[in-house]
């Protein structure tokens, strides 16, 4: 198999290999942060560093990582920079670290970060894991994008906390979908998503 | 010991140790800039419970525009306390751990959960004039994981007509460790808005909640099933954190808490209203 290009490995995490869409990772956070894009957007960018950055640091110091604590190292570094993040958040963006609450420090949590630090990482150097991990982040940032949309503008009307289907409770005409407030809803569209991806590009559908 | 097991003791150290210190050193630099956020958040929680905060707003400022003021008060001797409220005698968590600043609470009227309360504490007047239209006072007990902290605002225009006719104008909590999505919910607008007061609306039964009856008696509860003016509607799932609220609510407006004071309050305000009709009466009286 060719050697996949770094242009490639950015890439191909937004369509061809999206970590929601076609390896169904990281879909605990997805349901939860995206019933605003304002905190979507924040988690992704979280996502994408800690991912970038952990995929890096574990790949400097692979050749060192013993094979019998190989897990729990990468463990070590991930929740070291989930909890830099949740700090940094706390101190310096106060409202948004109070609405994404627990969910940053979940990061570690994400099967995404621990997948692609052993399935890439490990095997690669630091500079292609760096990338493989911004491409993977920005995969499930795009994803989380899509449906903190389609959540905040059919659930409350808006976009980024702006007016754009002025709500009946606040005067306007749109009565606004309760459902799309709750969490299924998040997995209703992650579902429409997938199936929509997978008309597009068949290849990804699953041998029977 | 094999030469493999050293090699990984040494990894395992060496790493943990850079992480720790990283980690630490991170925590412990932000910690003043974090500070200065949760107490902004606290100016802002008391606002937010009087009804007069706007998003984006300046705490310092939205005080002084809306004429509020801290004043100290003596919990033992339920009066006001003068003094610079940035001594160490008004800072609850030094309080707390100086036996000359607390008091033990006996375990029948520690409903709350906290053994020990302070001697002094600060609450905020919002004035309109030289009349106090909104108390806010300090509050906190325990939840189900954590001990809540807020701040209860009582509208006092009415309270001319006794301790009955006080309304809760809101309810903040700006700390606690309650599990999200349940006892934490009591962060949840909608929640927060039954203890506003509402404009009477066609069909609807309650319009505001009401704490006290005519003898200061604290009745106000957060219940299942909530009918009367002095209830709120508990969170579903989350009996014992609704159970955390009511149970402070009563200790804080009650006899130990902020009660004695507010009648004693109320009691000076009534004498200074009708000084003409009083010399009237008694002169007819005696």
């Amino acid at each position: 198999m060719a050697e996949p290009t770094a242009k490639q490995i950015l890439l191909d995490p937004l369509l061809n290999k999206n970590p929601i869409a076609l390896q169904i990772l990281g879909l605990c956070s997805a349901l939860a942060v995206t019933v605003k894009l304002e905190t979507s957007v924040v988690m992704a960018i979280a996502v994408t560093l800690v991912t970038g950055c952990s995929s890096a640091a574990i790949s400097v110091i692979r050749a060192e990582i013993p094979n019998s604590i190989r897990i729990i190292v990468q463990m070590t570094i991930i929740a070291s920079m989930v909890i830099m993040v949740d700090q940094i958040l706390q101190a310096f963006t106060p409202e948004l670290s109070r609405q994404l609450s627990v969910f940053v420090g979940l990061i570690i949590t994400n099967c995404i970060v621990m997948g692609r630090a052993e399935a890439f990482a490990m095997k690669n150097g630091p500079l292609l894991s760096f990338l493989d991990g911004i491409g993977n982040g920005l995969g499930y940032g795009l994803m989380l994008i899509l449906v903190g949309c389609c959540r905040e503008l059919l659930g409350s009307g808006k976009l980024f906390g702006h007016n754009v289907l002025t709500p009946v409770t606040e005067g306007g005409w749109y009565p606004t979908n309760g459902l799309m407030l709750i969490a299924p809803s998040a997995f209703i569209l992650i579902g429409l998503i997938i199936w929509a991806l997978r008309t597009i590009k068949p290849e990804q559908v699953e041998a029977e | 010991m094999k030469p493999e097991t050293k090699r990984t003791f040494k990894v395992a150290v060496t790493l943990s140790l850079i992480c720790s210190v990283v980690v630490s050193a991170l925590a412990v630099g932000l910690k003043s800039i974090q500070e200065e956020q949760k107490e902004a958040f606290r100016q802002q929680s008391i606002l937010s419970a009087a009804g007069l905060w706007t998003e984006g707003g300046d705490p310092g400022q939205l005080f002084k525009d809306n004429n509020v003021a801290a004043v100290g008060i003596n919990l033992e001797e339920d009066k006001q306390e003068i003094g610079d409220l940035s001594e160490a005698k008004f800072d609850m968590a030094k309080s707390l751990q100086n036996p000359d600043l607390n008091r033990s609470i006996a375990a029948a009227d520690d409903i709350a959960g906290l053994k020990k309360i302070e001697k002094y504490s600060i609450v905020y007047e919002v004035k309109d004039g030289e009349t106090i239209k909104t108390l806010v006072l300090p509050i906190r007990g325990k939840g189900l994981w954590s001990t809540l902290y807020g701040f209860i605002a009582l509208d006092l225009s009415n309270i001319a007509n006794g301790p009955a006719a006080i309304k809760v104008a809101g309810l903040t909590y700006y700390k606690h460790g309650e599990t999200p999505g349940l006892g934490g919910e009591v962060d949840n607008k909608l929640w927060k808005d039954k203890w506003r007061p509402h404009p009477e609306v066609e069909g609807q039964k309650k319009r505001a909640v009401y704490p006290f009856d005519e003898n200061w008696n604290v009745v106000v509860e957060v219940s299942k099933n909530a009918t009367t003016v002095h209830q709120v509607d508990a969170i579903s799932g989350a009996t014992l954190t609704s159970n955390g609220v009511t149970n402070m609510l009563q200790f804080w407006l009650g006899k130990n808490g902020f009660g004695p004071f507010m009648k004693n309050m109320a009691e000076t305000a009534a004498k200074v209203d009708v000084p003409e009709t009083a010399s009237l009466t008694s002169t007819t009286n005696k």
